[in-house]
């Protein structure tokens, strides 16, 4: 058990909600980029999030990795694309921009939700080191 | 006489509240975490045995548990707004707690003073 303990559990609380943000943000500004229809549209990008000793110690959490959606996408008729092929077609993302936008906030709201819970044990953490000073 | 019954019992409180909010922060930190329930500590009804049993109060005998409370679709029951809730309460217990703990040197300092 470290010294102020709370303050890194909420800091992993940031790491996570920060490389969720990434995440989203990855997809968001790849939501138009293009492949050829024989090859792998760009794929979705998600953060798995992981509870650090689960209900025994330290507590926190921790980005257990990323996992990747389909790559299949969607074809889109777009003649003029480069990429195109014969038929007219490229294969653009599946992402749904309005999911995306949801994550957006849910990662947001939790990374600001870490923030609070770190000045609050700032609070609590200075009386303690206030204890005993004007003896 | 100077670690008597009040600073042993301060103690304790200060160590519950303390774990308290680690499991918050925890709490916290795993909101988006899918299967994660929810931690409670609890160290009062400890506390309040003790105290009614006579006996000199122990720090570090909080447990933890985990909230049966319905979880959302991802499987987590963590609600942000009652566990803001219960950090900013036991962050102003601690506070409270603490400031008792300092009228309680304050005491022992007048008593030490010579003049």
């Amino acid at each position: 058990m470290a010294v102020f303990d709370s303050i890194s559990i909420s800091g992993s609380g940031m790491t996570l909600h920060r490389k969720y943000l990434d995440a989203v943000s990855d997809n968001i500004a790849n939501i138009n980029t293009a492949a050829a229809p024989d090859q792998e549209a760009f794929k979705e990008r998600f953060i798995v999030a992981q509870a650090v000793d689960y209900g025994s110690g330290s507590g926190g959490v921790r980005v257990a990795g990323a996992a990747f959606g389909s790559g299949e996408g969607k074809l889109v008729y777009s003649p003029d694309n480069p990429l195109a092929d014969e038929g007219g077609y490229v294969r653009m993302p599946d992402i749904d921009l309005g999911t995306q936008m949801t994550n957006l906030i849910i990662a947001q709201r939790g990374y600001q939700a870490n923030i609070s819970a770190i000045s609050r044990a700032t609070d609590a953490y200075q009386a303690a080191l206030q204890l005993g000073k004007n003896l | 006489m100077i670690a008597d019954a009040t600073m042993s019992t301060l103690h304790a409180a200060l160590s519950g509240l303390s774990q308290r909010q680690r499991v918050s922060a925890d709490n916290i930190a795993n909101v988006n975490t899918p299967g994660f329930l929810a931690g409670r500590t609890d160290f009062e009804s400890m506390l309040r045995t003790e105290l009614a049993d006579g006996e000199t109060p122990t720090a570090g005998g909080g447990t933890v548990t985990r909230s049966l409370a319905a979880t959302r679709t991802d499987g987590n029951n963590v609600d942000l707004d009652s566990e803001t809730v219960i950090a900013t309460e036991t962050g102003l217990r601690y506070q409270l707690a603490l400031s008792a703990l300092n009228g309680k040197y304050d005491l022992l300092r007048s008593a030490l003073r010579t003049q």
